[in-house]
């Protein structure tokens, strides 16, 4: 396998998602487009566990596990999303 | 033939590999008895609490302090056979090999013993004389607590112990279940949090706290019950 | 008479599909239990630190502030790229390409020891600056979280360090890949913590 072989793969792509993710957190983090703090804070969660998700799938290979596994992922991924970003919410009332 | 067998079986001494572990399935009920039903130590006492009212709760409650002491030192020696008979079975992974993680098992297990008794001693003190100088009895309260949440060093020198030795199970039959090793370092993972609370006064990592008490605590009843269930079949499997 | 076969296994012309790749989980059943038993707990630090955020939300906002977003970042970027090396070191290992892999998993390393050079200076700058894991609360999450990641980093890095050696010698048999993976999944989860540590300590305003 030759070492472009090795890098034309799904897992560089993930990298580059992932990389472009960081970039439109941090983006949003200092308020790109969206005034409110409030909808910033979800709007980095939810781009923090799309990263976590592409991880997961992709990295360490879930995608392709035995379907419990990639139920109990997916499942992991939005539980933990929805319970965050229910706290962070429920902190600015 | 079946004078060979019986030779064999109590070679193996299943009869008393099994009271070992019983030994260690009792630890942790005889330590949640004296704690809570007895000492009225559970939930832990607040760190922030003053003097006044650390003293007045050894002074109300000091017969079953001091009874609930002695049950929590009851504990610490239970742990002892525990901990041996899990160091037979490891010696049976190691068998062929220098049987080091065994050993360094048996001894962290062993010197985490004291680890129950010393804050019991500390805390009979306290309940001594409860009508002294409420500081004083403040500052052996504390003493108290430290020695009985905070050393998680010994236990993850022996889980460690453990979960290597059963990851490199070379066995035909491996003594233990495979995962069995990854629960030990997970659990390993769960103590660390406890070491730090010495910072710490409130919050989830003070002595009463979520993440330095509460959680180990739960761990480290369960590890009990886990690894009897599986030392108890492993010295099984052994005798058969 | 022609075998009864499965729906799945033919199109409605009745012929045969290509076969899919059988579903596989990288690495051995224990260290998935690990793996699930560390997320628990990081699951439960990370619900603590929005609860009690909650409680104090000016405190952890300006405290927040003094926190350098620049070095998080760089951070996140080593840890990517991390795992981006060490998924190709596997695949290198699975594609007969088991040469290339001491190499993904050293750069891999080298990644981390990057982002261990980063934490000593982001922390040196926060001792000296007077912010210790007592200032506030928010710091006492910020010290006590990173720092136990930061020891997962280096019980992943000397897992790192152990797959170079490891996979130096070349072919790879079954049961070396699946331990391959076992380790390379440990890394994953050190590289996903982080993403999440960033987002709710340096990121959320």
């Amino acid at each position: 396998m030759s070492l472009w072989r090795l890098v034309r793969a799904r897992t560089s792509v993930v990298w580059l998602l992932l990389v472009a993710a960081t970039a439109l957190s941090w983006k949003l983090s200092h308020g790109l487009g969206l005034a409110e703090p409030r909808d910033a804070g979800c709007a980095v969660l939810v781009v923090a566990f799309i990263k976590v998700r592409l991880v997961i799938m992709d990295f360490m290979e879930i995608r392709g596990a035995p379907l419990a596994m990639r139920l109990a992922g997916e499942t992991w991924v939005l539980l933990m999303a929805a319970a965050l970003i229910a706290l962070y919410l429920g902190a600015l009332q | 033939m079946d004078r060979a067998r019986g030779a064999e079986r109590d070679y193996v001494n299943t009869r008393h590999q099994i009271l070992c572990v019983w030994s260690g399935v009792l630890c942790p009920i005889v330590m949640f008895t004296g704690l809570w039903p007895m000492a009225g130590f559970f939930p832990p006492h607040h760190p922030t609490a003053s003097a006044a009212d650390i003293a007045a709760i050894y002074q109300q409650g000091t017969s079953g302090i001091r009874l609930g002491m002695i049950f929590i030192m009851l504990a610490g020696a239970l742990n002892v056979p525990f901990v041996a008979a899990i160091a037979a079975q490891m010696l049976r992974i190691e068998s062929g090999r220098t049987p080091v993680l065994s050993m360094t098992q048996l001894g962290a297990g062993a010197a985490g013993a004291l680890l129950f008794i010393i804050p019991a001693l500390i805390w009979t003190a306290a309940a001594f004389r409860p009508d002294r100088p409420a500081d004083i009895t403040l500052a052996l309260n504390d003493i108290g607590w430290i020695s009985f949440v905070m050393p998680f060093t010994l236990a993850v020198v022996q889980n460690c112990a453990i979960g290597l030795a059963i990851v490199s199970d070379r066995n035909a039959q491996p003594v233990f279940p495979r995962w069995l090793g990854f629960f030990n370092f997970w659990v390993v993972l769960l103590f660390l949090p406890g070491g730090l609370l010495t910072f710490f006064k409130t919050g989830p990592f003070a002595w009463n706290g979520l993440l330095a008490f509460w959680v180990p605590a739960t761990v480290f009843g369960a590890w009990y019950f886990v690894m009897a269930a599986f030392v108890i079949k492993a010295a099984r499997q052994q005798a058969a | 008479m022609r075998p009864i076969s499965s729906a799945l296994d033919t199109t409605a012309r009745g012929v045969p599909l290509p076969d899919r790749p059988p579903r596989h989980l990288p690495g051995e059943a224990g260290i998935w239990l690990f793996i699930c038993g560390d997320l628990l707990v990081f699951s439960l630090f990370f619900v603590t630190f929005l609860y009690y955020r909650g409680q104090e939300l000016a405190l952890f906002r300006a405290a927040r502030l003094h926190l350098d977003q620049g070095l998080g970042a760089l951070n996140t970027l080593f840890m990517l790229s991390s795992s981006w090396f060490v998924a190709s070191g596997v695949r290198a290992v699975r594609g007969g390409a088991a040469r290339m892999a001491p190499y993904c998993f050293a750069l891999a390393w080298a990644c981390g020891c990057g982002f261990g050079v980063v934490k000593f200076f982001e922390y040196r700058a926060k001792i000296r600056a007077g912010i210790t894991l007592n200032t506030n609360d928010f710091y006492m999450y910020y010290y006590m979280f990173t720092g136990i990641h930061f020891m997962h980093v280096l019980i992943g890095m000397g897992v790192l360090a152990f797959l170079t050696r490891y996979t130096w010698r070349g072919a790879c048999d079954a049961r070396k890949i699946r331990n391959i993976e076992s380790g390379a999944s440990f890394w994953h989860v050190v590289d996903l913590l982080w993403i999440v540590l960033f987002a709710l300590l340096y990121l959320i305003p």
